[in-house]
């Protein structure tokens, strides 16, 4: 539904998008996740007609977004990161307006005004001016506002950034709902945890590059997959390191020092009893030993890390 | 294709026309800005009567009835050249700053679309202005000396001036990111065409005094003075025998002699002021337009690369 194809945006000689491709499949939603200046938002302008691509090409349900940009733009409903409301309009004809702007005919905009606002929560704030609306409210509004001409693909541009532990909740809820109604959602977002929940897909970018882009259940047991393991010990802690890196099940050397050591391990719980029963025979003076949380931001800091280095080295 | 009523009948159901015009009138700005002007015109009209006839209403002849028409429709002319970038310079960079023109240009709303409604939005509120005023105009209708065509004939050049200052407002206000910016360089285009066409004008009059060939400078200073509102008001109230050799004002009297001297009053000194004011706002707008959506102004540069190139 949504297909980018070596998509490239430069600014002067600063390269926002390097080669990107992306296919977000029908039906589903697709987490864009990345740090800022990534090109997460160059991504979804470009997508949502507001910034042409110096190469490369985009599609949405199959039609290009740089030459067909009216019938694209009747196909996205698209939130920005940031945007704002006008003054002296009532939530009513906020939305009202945006309906006619889109061609809704005047018979329907009346229906689908109270339905969104019920889908939205706002329904008690229908006659209340926009802007007297909370960041929370007026978030959600925009979401509303993004269904208005009820289009098949949702631009969603960090749509919880700057609220509250409890609208994200809410906003998580209603995009949920969304998936469920069958549209295909691309979300940006630095929220990992919240992206995890809802999407389908995930897609990491780091420094313009897609780093790594698969189905949420596989960057989970990717990240499962593998134990942070920290190790403190009164000394030796490099020679630990070197003896660590000739076992197999340990796939990475992360921290080490005289004292410390923290890797990635990917065996087995026997494997990981098997691990300490060998380092008690090479007698390493063991003090604390844990296990370091491993989440999908972790991965996410990895990987844009590991961008980050090879992007600086060349 | 759409048959060009139905386009026109289209326009008027814009949804955009329809919220900016309700925005504006809700504003308590508005409000402000009317009793402003209406105040401020009526008490320099009375002022300018009472001075002119001490109190004795019976003692104001037609001829100074046409003085004060003079009078007020230049007023006027000076209100519409300080309102008009005033409102129009932040019609694109407003929506901008407040994060809302992304939104916008999301929507299958054409940017000529939005250009033209924003431009005709802020001369709506200007034109509101204008009709206020015509109770003041009524005032002089009483006394004689002015029939209401000229007064509609000086209405009409002065909706020119306000559409060609509405269009370089609208115009930087698309080109310049901040609104400050934009009404900065509104008012000092507006200021180089009336005070830069005026000490241009007279340069050049001052040097073909001296020059052994003077048709090319007074030639120059006739443009100058052509494209310039204040001079071509003043050749319409000659034309209609408002402003005359006697006129008691030496500055409109000064004008007066510029008028005779270039002749401003001839049909190809009308046509150019026509052309320059309404060509160059319909240039201006088309260019804002293609402004407004990155993809037409790209490609239309690109073209204009490669023709070069060629």
């Amino acid at each position: 539904m949504i297909v980018t194809e070596n998509l490239c945006k430069k600014y002067n000689k600063v390269e926002a998008i390097k080669n990107l491709n992306l296919n977000v499949r029908q039906g589903t939603v697709f987490g864009f996740v990345g740090e800022n200046g990534a090109g997460k938002t160059t991504t979804l302008s470009i997508l949502a007609t507001l910034t042409l691509p110096t190469t490369g090409r985009a599609y949405i349900g199959g039609v290009e977004v740089t030459t067909d940009a009216p019938h694209v733009r009747r196909l996205i409903g698209y939130m920005p990161d940031q945007f704002g409301v006008y003054d002296d309009l009532t939530v009513k004809e906020y939305l009202a307006f945006y309906g006619t702007a889109y061609g809704v005919a005047s018979s329907l905009i009346e229906e689908r005004t109270k339905d969104l606002l019920q889908m939205v929560s706002l329904s008690s704030k229908e006659h209340f001016y926009v802007n007297s609306l909370s960041k929370g409210m007026q978030q959600r509004l925009g979401l509303a506002r993004s269904l208005m001409h009820d289009p098949p693909v949702l631009i969603l541009d960090e749509p919880a950034s700057g609220l509250d532990p409890r609208s994200r909740i809410e906003m998580r809820e209603i995009i949920k709902g969304l998936r469920e109604r069958g549209k295909t959602i691309l979300i940006s977002s630095h929220i990992l945890p919240e992206l995890a929940d809802m999407c389908d897909e995930i897609g990491i970018i780091a420094h313009g590059t897609l780093v790594a882009c698969a189905g949420v259940e596989v960057v989970n047991a990717r990240v499962q997959g593998q134990k942070q393991l920290f190790i403190e010990v009164l000394a030796k802690g490099n020679r630990l390191a070197d003896h660590l890196m000739t076992r197999h099940d340990v796939t990475d050397i992360l921290v080490a020092d005289e004292r410390h050591v923290e890797f990635l391990f990917s065996g087995s719980e026997e494997a990981q009893v098997d691990l300490f029963r060998d380092l008690s025979v090479h007698e390493f003076a063991i003090k604390s030993f844990r296990e370091v949380g491993s989440s999908l931001e972790e991965l996410f800091m990895r990987l844009t890390e590991e961008e980050h280095v090879s992007s600086l080295s060349s | 294709m759409a048959m060009p009523s139905l386009r026109i009948r289209g326009f008027w159901r814009n949804p955009l026309l329809r919220k900016e015009l309700r925005q504006r009138m809700r504003s308590y700005r508005t409000v402000l800005a009317l009793s402003l002007y209406l105040i401020v015109t009526g008490v320099v009209a009375f002022t300018f009567m009472y001075v002119n006839v001490q109190g004795q209403t019976l003692l104001l002849q037609p001829t100074r009835t046409a003085e004060l028409f003079t009078f007020l429709s230049y007023l006027q002319l000076a209100l519409i050249s300080f309102v008009t970038p005033g409102i129009a310079a932040g019609v694109i960079s407003g929506e901008r700053e407040r994060q809302t023109l992304p939104v916008l240009l999301t929507t299958p709303l054409s940017p000529w679309s939005v250009i033209l409604t924003k431009w005709l939005t802020s001369i709506s509120f200007l034109i509101l202005l204008i009709l206020m005023t015509l109770p003041l105009y009524s005032i002089v209708f009483l006394f004689g000396g002015v029939v209401p065509s000229q007064v509609l004939a000086v209405f009409v050049l002065q909706f020119i001036t306000m559409g060609a200052i509405a269009s370089v407002s609208v115009f930087w206000s698309t080109f310049v990111q901040r609104t400050g910016w934009s009404t900065v360089l509104s008012y000092a285009t507006v200021a180089a065409i009336f005070i830069g066409g005026t000490v241009i004008g007279y340069l050049m009059d001052t040097v073909a005094a001296h020059a052994p060939d003077q048709t090319m400078w007074i030639d120059l200073g006739t443009a100058a003075y052509t494209i310039n509102p204040i001079y071509m008001q003043a050749s319409l109230e000659t034309s209609l025998g408002f402003i005359t050799p006697s006129f008691s004002n030496s500055l409109i009297s000064s004008v007066f002699n510029t008028v005779q001297v270039h002749d401003l009053m001839s049909q190809p000194a009308w046509l150019i002021y026509a052309l320059f004011h309404v060509g160059g706002s319909l240039l201006l707008l088309v260019l804002s337009a293609w402004r407004l959506r990155p993809g037409t102004f790209h490609a239309f540069q690109k073209r204009i690369v490669r023709w070069f190139i060629r």
